[in-house]
């Protein structure tokens, strides 16, 4: 078969069957998987590589990041090992931060595909572990060297046998040898399964490899890019986002440049490398900046190393989004979940109706370490947390929902099944969605406490403390996040700090921008607002200049509806007053 | 009392399906379905058919029903005016899910609106810890006010989760007590009765699900008892569950969130009581409708059992996007394909069908009621599969220049095809797409799909059946007859069943067995007192027990089979070889060296499985050629496109009756299509079944 003769009806068919096999890789990978941090809150990638190291299909969810520096990342496998130096049963390993997705926690792991004695495929995924060593995860470290155990790229498995070595080095380094261990094994078993069914099916299609459907997957896909891109007017837009940084606040400012039927995405301009852990690869850049493009200008194209053609990053070497080693990068996602939103932001002016406005951003991960008493083991836990999205133009943003990220938080149950920590509070918080014609999702009010007496120490990997969301054309910030101790003790975030027995730790994400005037907002919509306890009576009058009263009985738990009502005249005042 | 029923309600007719289990004679019956008042139906369609075959009431021993209707008021947001009471600080559970978006480039995503509003989720004094213990007691009095104040608002229902409570239920009793204190006619779900498992949104979810749709639930049985003691049935009325099993009106009413998916469930029920009859225990079960495509994997004779699932999809047929409800469930994959499904050309040039559909308004192009664009009905149509003239039995003309003109207008001609190829290309991809869904959920049971026959049923599944047994690249295809009420003959191949599950989280080497002992006699008596309440004798009940194990630090766990009796560590060494194995099945090889630990416990407790007796009282003979009503063009690849196809009259051929492909054989209610070098036989139980030994691959 040759690219030639693949007539689409029959490359449907193909295509839709590689979709199911890395499937079958991901659902075997979460079901096989030690961590909670991939099991349930999914920060993995799956995917299927041609010979030639080029991404044909990943599978459904995963987060960006994973995802897209994986894709670009195989190429130095095939490099280190070229086919003829693999045997079947191999696996390769690496953690290396700037060739795969840019912090030392990733572990990437790829297994050829053998057909007939020759390599026709590989299989990859990357998954968050849960320890590595070194410092415990934080932003602390300022070489790459205290962050842990960097694993070069290596065999995992030999011949199908655990590459016992290794293996020890790892055990020997990590707090939590049994789950990253385990979760390597589950990424080994899914690439396995992943193999299995590409096999078969190549068997039941009498192909001897994939070349020629990945020539002509990659170059559907990359025309279909194209075309979309061919949809903006050609131009030259800007835009930039504070981060709050480790001590001082990180600048990203990005150029986004729309040429015909390519986008150049550059980063000159934003703050250096930094002597913190919060630096980012370019690779993860790279990875973040082409979900952005994706997202608004074709959502709809398949995600595969022809969608990535059209979009070139670039940022200065030296550049926090170019770091260079040994910079430290261990939380280099509270950099890198910055990006699509000011690329997002770039794009106001060209894509309205598409983007959205500033959402929380950087995924909260706080990171537990204790141990309950000296009789027991002690103990990691890595526990995430999400603010709220930022306003479409037609919709409200979403509360409590990661983005850029795609991963999921971990159940209260789940935690303090795992963990001797306690969840005290784990509610919307009102009043934290920027206002807008389309309020921003709500961010979270959260409390952690000690379930024991004895030492707990935490690493809070938060932002927007300093810096809320922006909102757009009009609309409001969302409220910033809360990262305190005993309600007072505003605490170094991105550092690990000791806590007092008893102590209560807040931990609150932001909430999304808004989008459009506030004030045009239907007031009926900010009344259900209200009801809800989204918003409240005194936001409402602030933020929306709607008067909202509450008609109830003072003292009632029940708060119905019909319990409250809008003052039309004091609304109109309201309104009229700001307006004036 | 000789004869049972089964009676399905459908979203357009309600089935019925009536048999005398000594002689294995049947009668089918099939009326409009009453939405207004649903009981209706069944009691005129009973009435109707019963009468029809001259079968008295008074011979009727057991009717069995499934019903939509919780689907239904969950879809639509017809149940109670319910509120949640939650622990304290995690009133929003509901609402702040998984924190994900479950599709990773669409920023105009939904979540599925919670059924309680905010403004009715209460905060309540109160804190269980993960190992049980109280860090708070409840407040009731406080429990109590707020129930009073809600009565007065209005509610009617609530739905009571407290953290942990799966770990220890007290602090849940007592405010269902406090409640009912307050406000003795309010109905009470706690979350430990409905779902006693970990992860308070899944578990929240479920609870509401339960107790938001009970009033209208219970007000429909009562009516449906009355209806039908009305007309003179004085046997037992049973409720078909989502698990496959059945249950009495009594249990039904307390738990109806087990009512979902029931008619589903049905029909892979049927696929296996048929295919066991046939001599295939295992087999793939396959539901082609007008908008979806269920697939149901039959193991042993049995289809497997999920233990969560999703309802009012927002996205329809992507997880995470509906509202979870954890339970025991017939295990299928849904996906949205179906004789709707409209096809179009993407971005990329290629030709994408479904998942939307054209629905039935406007429907196909050839249905002639203002659909323009092309369906998979359409394209069947255009090759011939459907004759224009007797659809629906001749009910319905069908438009066949409407379709072609539409084909070649949206898909022929900008992908450089024919009509005809064009046509095939739908039929090909959209059974491609329900051969991948199929493959992907036997895969991930531990299955391979090419030992699987397929069993085709719904309006459209014989069409499709064929092509997808094909493209699974499966040894045969069963195609029932009657295939459109194979859900209401599923019914009555169902045992009184009911589950039971308790979470007592243990590492193999010390367990406490104790514990684990007293867990099974609770549950294993809680199954003698329900399935006692319809009159199953404890002799009668088998317990089938279940645990569920992972390695130390997993989170999904592999179901490893119980003995029965007192259990102790002697049974640990086989407890983790019967893991391994399984797990080695599942994964390929084993996991790293670590403990393995058990999760959860289960207990089926399952009453006598009725025998299916071979149905008899058919017609027709032997000899297919006086069942041939003669020729039609259609579309055979392997052929070389259009050519002429015997068609057989389905009432005509008896047992016995062999005939070889290609060949379309119609019925009423559907048409099967079976494709060249394949050898079809009609078996004991009027089933065609195609070998597709012989047959070439699908493309």
């Amino acid at each position: 078969m040759t690219a030639r003769t693949i007539d689409p009806i029959t490359l449907e068919v193909l295509w839709n069957r590689l979709l199911s096999v890395v499937n079958e890789q991901q659902v075997a990978l979460m079901r096989t998987a030690f961590s909670t941090v991939v099991r349930e809150t999914q920060d993995l990638a799956c995917g299927v590589f041609d010979g030639r190291g080029r991404m044909i299909a990943q599978s459904l969810t995963g987060t960006p990041g994973h995802i897209n520096a994986m894709a670009t990342g195989v190429k130095h496998f095939l490099s280190v090992f070229p086919p003829e130096t693999l045997a079947p049963g191999d696996v390769m390993i690496t953690n290396d931060p700037w060739m795969t997705s840019g912090q030392i926690n990733d572990m990437t792991v790829v297994s050829p595909v053998f057909k007939k004695g020759k390599v026709v495929a590989y299989f990859a995924s990357t998954c968050h572990a849960p320890d590595i060593g070194g410092r415990l995860f934080s932003g602390e470290a300022r070489e790459v060297f205290e962050e842990g155990l960097r694993v070069p790229i290596m065999k995992l498995f030999i011949a199908g046998e655990p590459n016992e070595p290794l293996m020890q080095i790892i055990r020997a380094n990590v707090r939590t040898p049994d789950e990253t261990i385990g979760d390597l094994y589950a990424q080994m078993s899914s690439n396995a399964v992943g193999a299995h069914s590409l096999l078969a099916f190549l068997d039941e299609f009498d192909m001897d490899d994939v070349e020629d459907l990945s020539d002509a997957i990659i170059t559907r896909s990359e025309r279909a890019m194209r075309d979309a891109i061919r949809q903006l007017p050609n131009g030259v837009y800007t835009n930039e986002s504070w981060s709050d940084g480790f001590d001082e606040p990180i600048l990203v400012r990005c150029t986004v440049t729309v040429r015909d039927e390519d986008i150049d995405i550059d980063f000159d301009g934003s703050s250096p490398q930094s002597k913190w852990g919060i630096n980012v690869v370019l690779n993860y850049t790279h990875a973040y900046s082409s979900f952005a493009i994706k997202t608004t200008v074709s959502p709809d194209v398949p995600h595969n190393h022809g969608a990535f053609l059209p979009v070139h990053v670039t940022a200065p070497a030296g550049s926090i989004l170019n770091c260079q080693e040994p910079a430290a990068v261990a939380s280099r996602h509270i950099i890198g979940h910055f990006l699509p939103g000011v690329i997002l932001g770039a794009l106001q002016q060209v894509m309205p109706g598409e983007i959205i406005a500033g959402s929380a951003d950087p995924i909260w991960i706080s990171v537990w370490h204790g141990r309950e008493n000296p009789g027991k083991d002690p103990f990691t836990f890595n526990l995430f947390q999400c603010g709220g999205m930022g306003a479409r133009a037609t919709k409200d943003g979403l509360s409590a929902t990661g983005f850029p990220s795609g991963v999921a938080g971990v159940p209260a149950e789940v935690v303090e099944s795992l963990a001797p920590i306690i969840q005290t509070k784990r509610e919307l918080k009102p009043d934290s969605g920027g206002p807008g014609a389309r309020r921003g999702g709500l961010g979270q009010y959260s409390e952690v406490i000690a379930g024991y007496d004895g030492p707990l120490a935490v690493s809070a990997l938060v932002d927007r403390i300093d810096h809320p969301a922006s909102g757009v054309l009009g609309g409001g910030a969302g409220a910033p996040g809360v990262y305190l101790v005993d309600d007072a003790i505003r605490p170094q975030a991105k550092a690990q700090i000791p806590l007092k027995s008893g102590a209560r730790v807040r931990l609150d994400p932001p909430g999304g921008g808004g989008y459009g005037d506030p004030f045009t907002r239907n007031p009926d919509l900010v009344l259900r607002d209200v009801v809800f306890g989204y918003v409240t009576i005194a936001g409402a009058a602030r933020d929306y200049g709607v008067a909202v009263d509450y008609i109830g009985r003072p003292d009632a738990l029940v708060r119905m509806p019909t319990d409250y009502r809008i003052d039309a005249a004091a609304t109109s005042s309201l309104r009229a007053a700001r307006r004036g | 009392m000789t004869h049972r029923a089964g009676a399905d309600i459908g979203g357009t007719f309600t089935d019925i399906f009536v048999i005398d289990d000594l002689t294995g004679e049947f009668a089918i019956g099939k009326t409009l379905t009453t939405p207004d008042d649903p009981s209706r139906a069944i009691e005129t369609g009973l009435l109707e058919t019963l009468a029809g075959a001259g079968i008295p009431m008074e011979s009727v021993g057991q009717i069995i029903h499934g019903t939509t209707l919780v689907t239904n008021a969950l879809i639509e947001r017809k149940g109670a005016r319910t509120a949640l009471l939650a622990t304290e600080g995690f009133r929003d559970s509901i609402e702040i899910g998984r924190e994900n978006r479950w599709e990773l480039y669409d920023l105009q995503l939904e979540h599925a609106e919670p059924l309680v509003p905010r403004y009715l989720r209460f905060d309540v004094p109160q804190r269980t810890l993960a190992d049980g213990s109280a860090r708070k007691d409840l407040d009731e009095a406080y429990v109590e006010r707020l129930a009073q104040e809600l009565a007065e608002a209005g509610v009617d229902a609530v739905a009571v989760c407290f953290l942990n409570s799966f770990a220890n239920p007290e602090a849940e009793r007592q405010a269902r007590a406090a409640i009912l204190r307050g406000a003795p006619d309010m109905r009470v779900s706690i979350s430990s009765d409905v779902a006693p498992a970990i992860r308070e949104f899944e578990r929240s979810s479920t609870t509401i699900c339960n107790i938001y749709v009970q009033g209208r639930v219970e007000r429909y049985l009562r009516d449906l008892e009355s209806r039908l003691a009305g007309a003179g049935f004085t046997g037992s009325l049973l409720l078909m569950l989502s698990s496959g099993g059945l249950a009495t009106v009594e249990t039904a009413t307390r738990f109806p969130v087990r009512l979902l998916e029931s008619g589903p469930a049905a029909g892979a029920l049927a696929a296996a009581a048929f295919g066991k009859a046939a001599g295939h225990e295992d087999l793939l079960s396959f539901d082609l409708g007008g908008t979806t495509a269920k697939f149901a994997v039959i193991d042993r004779g049995q289809p497997l059992l999920a233990h969560s699932f999703e309802v009012d999809r927002r996205y329809r047929f992507k997880k995470g996007s509906g509202l979870p409800v954890n339970l025991p469930v017939i295990e299928m994959i849904e996906i949205g394909a179906g004789g709707g499904s409209i096809a179009r050309v993407n971005a990329l040039g290629l030709l994408k069908v479904g998942p939307d559909s054209a629905g039935a308004d406007p429907g196909p192009v050839c249905y002639g009621r203002g659909g323009t664009e092309p369906t998979v009905t359409d394209a069947d149509l255009v090759l011939g599969y459907l004759d224009p003239a007797f659809f629906l039995g001749g009910g319905m003309a069908l438009d066949l220049d409407g379709a072609r003109q539409a084909i070649k207008a949206r898909i022929g001609d900008p992908l450089g095809l024919g009509v005809e190829e064009a046509a095939w290309g739908i039929h090909q991809i959209v059974n491609e797409n329900m051969a991948s869904a199929a493959r992907i959920h036997a895969l991930e049971r531990g299955k391979d799909p090419r030992t699987l026959p397929v069993f085709a049923f719904g309006g459209a599944g014989p069409v499709h059946g064929f092509r997808v047994a094909a493209a699974l690249g499966s040894p045969s295809l069963i195609a029932p007859f009657g295939a459109g009420v194979m859900s209401a003959v599923g019914f009555l191949s169902a045992p009184l069943a009911f589950d039971f599950v308790r979470s007592f989280p243990g590492r193999l080497g010390d367990l406490d067995w104790k514990r684990v002992n007293t867990l099974f006699t609770n549950m294993e008596a809680e199954g003698e007192q329900v399935l006692g309440e319809s009159g199953v004798a404890a002799e009668a009940i088998t317990f089938h027990r279940i645990a569920e194990m992972r390695y130390v630090g997993q989170g999904h766990e592999i179901r490893v089979a119980l003995p029965a009796g007192n259990l102790g560590p002697d049974l640990v060494p086989r407890l983790q070889k019967d893991y391994e194995a399984e797990y080695a099945r599942l994964y390929g090889r084993l996991g790293p060296p670590v403990a393995v630990e058990v999760i959860t416990w289960r207990v089926v407790a399952t009453g006598p499985r009725p025998e299916m007796t071979a149905l008899a009282g058919g017609g027709g003979s032997t000899d297919a050629e006086a069942a041939c009503k003669g020729t039609r063009r259609a579309w055979m690849p392997e052929l070389g496109g259009m050519t002429d196809v015997k068609v057989y009259d389905r009432y005509k051929l008896a047992p016995g009756a062999a005939f070889p492909g290609p060949a379309i054989i119609e019925e009423r209610e559907s048409t099967l299509i079976i494709g060249a070098n394949a050898d079809c036989r009609v078996d004991a139980n009027w089933n065609l079944v195609a070998e597709l030994a012989r047959a070439e691959a699908a493309r």
